[in-house]
């Protein structure tokens, strides 16, 4: 240890692995969380079996993405696009909710804030089923520093806006994943509104 | 300079179209076309989800062609309120649902909140929409063109949109207060009964 109190990097210091070392198999370890909890979110929402998934760019459901546009998601009869808003795609789904389709919207936190009026002055006040898929940003393991004001505040803005919401985090195993977006499906449909369920893919 | 009046065009799409789903935007759109036409229920009333009628539209156009030969849906939206969302044209232009038609009634202003200007009189739509990927455009503003250009959306492949300049005028029209929860259930109801009579033909 140094006269500061810190760990040289690459001096092990009483049998620790160094600093580069340990950032190194942290960042092994998630990889592979984001793989095993990607696909999870990946079965749960084929158990839906979307005929039409819109989604918006998000580096952390990469896996999740690549899945339904151009991996074996990508199937005849299921519609996969892009929104180029969230507020669009609540609005896209609304209308194939009322056509009988079965949207699945998939994003990332930090867009909650763009959809809000257009969830509350459609999908709530209709009574609209939707099922929102958003991955969680902020926090611990976070690497993007700009992000963390809104996405901190997910939860609060959904309370806030009175819409149900269930988080799938280290809290709840893995394999449990997959179920519960199922059943978030159902409860959309059973309550007659929309549903986010929000998947913490970075491992915190 | 325009010859037409929005009651005018919603009249006019109405007994065109009155066997075909049609979503209508907020303010003076919805409730011009319930003072001219009343409650219909091939007609989704937006009460307010700005700059969102195209999308809606568009859901329920990419929904309904799940079947064979669903015909058509029109959206009804206001030069604002589509300036609110004008990202949705890129989308539509993408997928390119075939049953699509789009009105613009254009006033050039925000007329139920007092007649604040749009950017509207800048924006070439036909344009616009052209290099968005859409099928067909057109712009109108008397009463023979409008018909000419309807005939010619019911009958063409989509996604197109007809800008229709209209003027200022308003007819005197009441606030709508019916519980969004019906409007959408009795909308549904006409879907699914529309879809009944076509499969049984």
């Amino acid at each position: 240890m140094t006269s500061a109190g810190t760990v040289a990097d690459d001096k092990p210091e009483t049998g620790q692995p160094a600093r580069g070392q340990r950032a190194a198999d942290r960042q092994v370890l998630e990889q592979q969380v984001l793989e095993r909890r990607s696909a999870a979110v990946i079965a749960g929402i084929e158990a839906v079996d979307p005929d039409h998934v819109l989604h918006l760019a998000s580096s952390t459901l990469k896996i999740v993405l690549a899945h339904f546009i151009d991996g074996p998601g990508a199937r005849p009869g299921r519609r996969v696009f892009a929104m180029t808003r969230e507020e669009e795609g609540v609005a896209i789904a609304a209308g194939l909710e009322l056509a009988g389709a079965r949207p699945v919207l998939i994003f990332q936190d930090n867009g909650i804030g763009n959809l809000l009026t257009a969830l509350l002055t459609l999908c709530q006040p209709y009574h609209l089923p939707l099922l929102a898929v958003v991955s969680r940003r902020g926090g611990l393991g976070e690497y993007n520093s700009m992000i963390h004001t809104i996405s901190e505040r997910t939860e609060a803005l959904l309370d806030a806006a009175g819409v149900r919401w269930f988080q799938l985090d280290g809290r709840t195993p893995v394999e449990r994943w997959a179920a519960e977006i199922e059943r978030a499906w159902a409860f959309a449909r059973a309550t007659h509104r929309p549903v986010f369920v929000l998947v913490n893919l970075m491992g915190s | 300079m325009t010859s037409l009046d929005r009651a005018d065009v919603l009249r006019h799409i109405d007994s065109a179209a009155p066997d075909t789903p049609v979503v209508l935007s907020l303010g003076g759109n919805a409730r011009e076309m319930l003072a001219v036409a009343g409650r219909k229920g091939n007609h989704f009333i937006s009460l307010d989800a700005m700059g969102q009628t195209v999308s809606v539209a568009l859901g329920l156009a990419l929904g309904l062609d799940r079947d064979q030969a669903a015909g058509k849906v029109i959206a009804v939206e206001g030069d604002g309120s589509l300036l609110m969302g004008l990202s949705v044209l890129s989308t539509v232009g993408h997928l390119k649902p075939s049953g699509l038609v789009v009105y613009i009634l254009d006033n050039g202003v925000y007329l139920a909140t007092g007649g604040q200007p749009t950017a509207s009189a800048d924006i070439d739509l036909v344009a616009v929409t052209a290099g968005c990927g859409w099928r067909g455009a057109r712009d109108v503003s008397t009463a023979a063109e409008l018909a000419e250009a309807t005939a010619w959306a019911l009958a063409a492949e989509g996604p197109v949109l007809i800008r229709v300049r209209t003027s200022q005028k308003q007819l005197p029209a009441g606030y709508f207060l019916e519980d969004p929860a019906i409007l959408a259930e009795d909308f549904r109801r006409w879907l699914q009964s529309a879809r009944s009579a076509r499969l049984a033909n």
